[in-house]
C-alpha cells in the first residue's frame, strides 16, 4: 500500500507532474540536437535545482533523461545525424526510410517502440532490481573485455558491402579511441607531442563529423535534385505492426536492460548489440537491413530506452551509477541530503518507488509528445537541399563546440567530416568506425585490468575464463559468432545438414 | 613624453582597475570544474557556489572541462585574463603535474581563493577477504606474496600516494596494483571481487561500509573519525605513519596570478561565507570531508607543505617522471 502511494506521489502533486512533462519535452529536443547531451543538461540542472526540494528536482531530471534518450532518434532519422551516440544504429535504417518518403512512419514506430522498451526497463527495475544488480556485479574485467570483443564482432553486421573494408573501418575507430593520455597510466599515445592530441579526440566530434558533415558534402552532389515527398498517413503504427515486432522487441529490451545495468556500459553499446541481434534473428526482412528495415529501428530504440531503467538498477540498489547520467543523479541526491548507497532502498524505500513512478510518467509523456507534431518534423526532409545542407553544417558545428566548449573539437569534427565523405565515396562503412571508438576504451582498459590481475600470466587468465560460468558463456559466444562468420561454418553446415536432408 | 602625461595614464589605469573592482562582478563569472559531472569535485563546487553567489551578488556559470587529469582545465584558466571572471575549481592533482610529467603548470601560477575541504583516505577490503584489519592484511601479504590485488587510479591519484606511504613505512609490499578510472569504478570492482583492497576517500566508501558491502581495515589518519568510530587509525598499527599524516586530497577555488587584490578579496570573502552555510557544512560532514575553508597565506602555506610532502613521498617510491628538485620543490623539513 505504501509502495503504491509512493509510486503515485507524482499524481498527488500537480507541479511534479508538470515538471516531469516539461523535462520530457525539453529532453526530446536536447536529445535531438547533436552535441547537447542529457548528461550535460542534467549536470546543469544540479545547480539550477539546488534550492528546490528533492522530489521536484528528481522529477525534472528523470523527464529529461527519458526524453533525451528517445530524442536522439529524431535527427538520426531525418538528417542522418544521430542526436546521441545511442541513436547511431537508428540512423542506419531510419534515414533510408526518410529518403523513401517514410519519415513519418519511421518516427511513429520509433516512438511506440521506445515507449515499449522504456516500459520493460522500468518493470525490470521495479520487480527485479536487487536480482539484476547482483548479476551485474558478477561481471569481472575479463567479462567486460569479452563483451567488448563480442561488440567488435558486430563489425560484420554494421558493414554493408565489403567485410574487409568494414574491418579496416573498425580498426581505425579503435585507434582513434586510443589517442591521448592513456587513462590508466597517463602515458601519451598517438599524440606526436602535440598539445591538442593530449586530451584525446572527442568521440562526439567524430560522430557528428562522420555522419553530419559527410552527409552534407555528399548531398552537395545532387543539390538540385527534388526532395522526396513524405507520406504522412500511417504515422501511428497499427496494432498489427506492433504485434509483429513484439517478440523481437522483448528480446532487444532484455539486452537493453542488462547492458544498461552493467556499470561499465550504457545505451550506446546496448543499441548496437540489439541491432546486431535483430539482424541475426530476422531471417527474411521485408526490406534489407541498412536500406530501411523496420527491424533495424525497433531493435536499437527498444534497447536504448530499456537501458534507462537498467541504469537505475545499480544506482538505486547499490549506489553505483549505471551510466554517466545516473552518476550525476547520485551527486544530486547527495546535495539534497540523501545518502545514495546500498542502504537507500532500506532507509528510504519511498525514494525508490517515487523514481519508478516518475520514470513511468515520463515514459507516457514521451509517447504523447513523440506522436504529436510528427507532420511538422517530416517537412524538414522536404526542404530544398540548398537550405538543408547549410542547416546540417550549422547544427554540426554548434553541436561539436557544445560538447566541451572547445574550438579544437570543431576542427576535429570538420576533419573527420571530410574524411568520412571520402570513406563513403570509396565504399567504406562509417558504422564500424564509431563502434570502434565506443569499444576502444572498454576493450583496452579491461584487457589490461584482467591480465594485470592475473600477474600477466596468460595461463591463469584462461583458467579464470574456464572456471567462471559467466566468462565461459561469453567466451563460447565469441567463438561461435566468430566461426559463424567464416566460410568454415558454411562448409560445416552443408556437411551436417546437407547430408541429413538429402 | 612628459611626466605629467605618464602620470595621467597611470592615474587612468589605476582608476580603471578601481572601477573594475568596485563594480565586480559586472558580468557572469565562469567557473571551470576540473573533473567530470557527478564526481567529488563537481559535487563540492556545485553545492558551495550558490551560497557564494548570494554573498557576491553575481552569477557563476559552472562547466565541467575534463581531460588529461584536469590539466586541460588548468591550462585553460591559466591562459584566461586575470580579471576574476574565470575561476578554476579543482582538486589536489595539479600539485603533482610537474613531477609526473603531465604539464608544466601547477597552482603556483594561481592565487587560492579558498581551499574548502580535505578528504581522509580509508583502506577498505572486499567483504569476503580473508582478513579483518590492517594487521591481518599485512600478514596475508607476507604469506601470499604477489597475490593481493589493490585498486589504483593511476600515478598521482590518492591510492598511489597511500600505497607509496605503505611501501615507505612497511617496506616494499609485494602486491598487484590494478588501475581504474576513478575511485567510483574501483569501489564497484572491489564489491564484485575484481580487486581485494582499495585505498579510497572516506566519503566515497562510507555508505558501502555502513551497508556491510565492504570491510574497513584502517583509516589513514592519526585518529579515528567520528563518522566511523570503530575503524582504527592506521597509526595504531604502525607509528611510522605519523610522519606523513594527516594527509588527504583537497578541493579549492583558484584564480590566475595577477588578478587585482580587491577582486581576490571579494571572491575570498564570498567563498569563505558560502563555505560556512549550514547546508554546505552538513553535506561535507555527511560525506566524511574535513572542512578547511582557508585562504590567503594560510592556503599558500598549506599548498606548499602538501606539495613537498607528497612529491617527495612519490619520488622516493620511484613513481615520478622527474625529481621534485628540478622544479624547486624542497624536501619537507629542509
Amino acid at each position: 500500500m505504501d509502495t503504491l502511494l509512493a509510486i503515485l506521489t507524482i499524481f498527488a502533486q500537480p507541479e511534479l507532474l508538470l515538471l516531469v512533462g516539461a523535462g520530457t519535452f525539453a529532453g526530446i529536443y536536447i536529445g535531438a540536437i547533436p552535441g547537447l547531451s542529457v548528461t550535460m543538461a542534467v549536470s546543469i540542472l544540479i545547480s539550477f535545482t539546488f534550492s528546490w526540494d528533492v522530489y521536484p528536482a528528481i522529477s525534472l531530471m528523470v523527464g529529461i533523461y527519458m526524453g533525451g534518450v528517445y530524442g536522439g532518434s529524431r535527427t538520426a532519422i531525418l538528417l542522418n545525424i544521430p542526436g546521441a551516440p545511442s541513436a547511431i544504429a537508428t540512423a542506419m535504417d531510419g534515414y533510408p526510410m526518410a529518403q523513401r518518403g517514410e519519415a513519418g512512419q519511421a518516427i511513429g514506430v520509433t516512438t511506440v517502440m521506445s515507449f515499449f522498451g522504456g516500459l520493460i526497463g522500468i518493470l525490470v527495475l521495479a520487480l527485479a532490481a536487487p536480482f539484476v544488480a547482483d548479476f551485474a556485479l558478477t561481471f569481472q574485467p575479463r567479462d567486460y573485455m569479452l563483451l567488448a570483443v563480442l561488440g567488435i564482432l558486430l563489425v560484420g553486421s554494421l558493414s554493408t558491402g565489403s567485410l574487409a573494408k568494414g574491418i579496416f573501418a573498425g580498426a581505425l575507430g579503435i585507434a582513434i579511441g586510443a589517442v591521448g593520455r592513456d587513462p590508466l597510466t597517463f602515458t601519451p599515445r598517438f599524440t606526436f607531442d602535440l598539445q591538442i592530441m593530449e586530451g584525446g579526440i572527442s568521440f562526439i566530434a567524430v560522430m557528428i563529423g562522420m555522419f553530419g558533415v559527410s552527409e552534407a558534402l555528399l548531398q552537395l552532389q545532387n543539390v538540385n535534385l527534388k526532395s522526396v515527398r513524405q507520406k504522412i498517413d500511417k504515422i501511428v503504427p497499427s496494432f498489427g505492426i506492433i504485434r509483429k515486432y513484439l517478440p523481437l522487441s522483448l528480446q532487444t529490451s532484455t539486452i537493453g536492460v542488462i547492458i544498461g545495468a552493467l556499470p561499465g556500459t550504457g545505451g550506446d553499446i546496448a543499441a548496437l548489440m540489439a541491432y546486431d541481434h535483430a539482424k541475426r534473428v530476422t531471417k527474411n526482412p521485408k526490406v534489407p537491413f541498412g536500406k530501411g528495415a523496420m527491424e533495424g529501428l525497433v531493435a536499437p530504440e527498444t534497447a536504448n530506452n530499456a537501458a534507462v531503467g537498467g541504469a537505475f538498477i545499480p544506482m538505486m540498489t547499490l549506489g553505483i551509477p549505471g551510466d554517466a547520467v545516473t552518476a550525476i543523479m547520485i551527486g544530486a541526491l547527495f546535495i539534497h541530503g540523501l545518502n545514495p548507497g546500498p542502504m537507500l532502498m532500506i532507509d528510504q524505500p519511498d525514494m525508490f518507488w517515487f523514481i519508478v513512478g516518475a520514470l513511468m510518467t515520463a515514459n507516457v509523456f514521451m509517447l504523447i509528445f513523440g506522436l504529436t507534431g510528427i507532420r511538422i518534423f517530416t517537412r524538414i526532409v522536404e526542404m530544398p537541399r540548398s537550405v538543408i545542407i547549410p542547416l546540417i553544417l550549422l547544427l554540426s558545428i554548434v553541436g561539436a563546440y557544445a560538447v566541451n566548449n572547445r574550438i579544437s573539437d570543431v576542427y576535429w569534427m570538420l576533419g573527420f567530416g571530410v574524411f568520412g565523405y571520402f570513406m563513403r565515396h570509396y565504399g567504406y562503412p562509417l558504422g564500424p568506425v564509431i563502434l570502434g571508438v565506443i569499444l576502444s576504451r572498454l576493450l583496452d582498459d579491461n584487457w589490461r585490468r584482467a591480465i594485470i590481475s592475473e600477474r600477466e600470466d596468460l595461463g591463469r587468465f584462461f583458467e579464470g575464463i574456464v572456471t567462471s560460468p559467466l566468462s565461459l558463456v561469453l567466451f563460447t559466444s565469441v567463438i561461435l559468432i566468430f566461426v559463424s562468420q567464416t566460410p568454415l561454418w558454411t562448409a560445416l553446415k552443408t556437411r551436417i545438414f546437407g547430408k541429413a536432408t538429402s | 613624453m612628459s611626466l605629467k602625461f605618464l602620470g595621467t595614464i597611470a592615474a587612468l589605469g589605476l582608476s580603471a582597475t578601481m572601477a573594475t573592482a568596485q563594480n565586480y562582478p559586472s558580468k557572469e563569472i565562469q567557473g571551470i570544474i576540473q573533473w567530470g559531472a557527478g564526481g567529488s569535485t563537481d559535487t563540492v563546487m556545485r553545492s558551495v557556489t550558490p551560497h557564494a553567489e548570494a554573498v557576491l551578488g553575481g552569477t557563476v556559470v559552472m562547466q565541467n572541462m575534463t581531460g588529461a587529469v584536469g590539466a586541460i582545465a588548468l591550462n585553460h584558466v591559466a591562459g584566461s585574463p586575470a580579471d576574476g571572471y574565470t575561476l578554476l575549481m579543482g582538486a589536489e592533482n595539479p600539485m603533482l603535474y610537474k613531477i609526473m610529467g603531465l604539464g608544466d603548470k601547477d597552482y603556483s601560477e594561481f592565487v587560492p581563493i579558498n581551499i574548502l575541504a580535505r578528504g581522509t583516505p580509508i583502506l577498505v577490503a572486499n567483504k569476503d577477504a580473508p582478513f579483518d584489519d590492517y594487521a591481518g592484511m599485512m600478514a596475508h601479504i607476507a604469506a601470499n606474496p604477489g597475490e593481493l590485488r589493490i585498486g589504483s587510479t593511476g600515478p598521482g591519484g590518492v591510492p598511489s600516494v597511500v600505497t607509496a606511504m605503505m611501501n615507505t613505512v612497511e617496506g616494499k609490499l609485494d602486491v598487484i596494483a590494478v588501475p581504474y578510472d576513478g575511485d567510483g569504478p574501483a569501489l564497484t570492482a572491489l564489491q564484485s571481487g575484481a580487486i581485494d583492497v582499495m585505498p579510497a576517500v572516506l566519503g566515497a566508501a562510507i555508505e558501502g561500509i555502513r551497508a556491510g558491502a565492504m570491510k574497513p581495515l584502517a583509516l589513514f589518519d592519526t585518529q579515528a573519525s567520528d563518522k566511523l568510530p570503530d575503524v582504527p587509525a592506521v597509526t595504531s598499527f604502525n607509528e611510522g605513519y605519523a610522519t606523513y599524516l594527516p594527509w588527504g586530497p583537497f578541493f579549492g577555488v583558484f584564480v590566475p596570478k595577477g588578478t587585482p587584490d580587491d577582486v581576490v578579496a571579494k571572491l575570498s570573502d564570498a567563498y569563505a561565507k558560502g563555505a560556512e552555510h549550514p547546508d554546505f557544512t552538513s553535506l561535507m560532514d555527511s560525506r566524511g570531508f574535513t572542512m578547511m575553508a582557508i585562504s590567503g597565506d594560510e592556503a599558500e602555506a598549506f599548498l606548499t607543505k602538501w606539495q613537498q610532502g607528497t612529491a617527495w613521498l612519490l619520488h622516493d617510491a620511484g613513481l615520478t617522471k622527474a625529481s621534485p628538485e628540478e622544479f624547486g620543490i624542497a624536501r619537507p623539513g629542509e
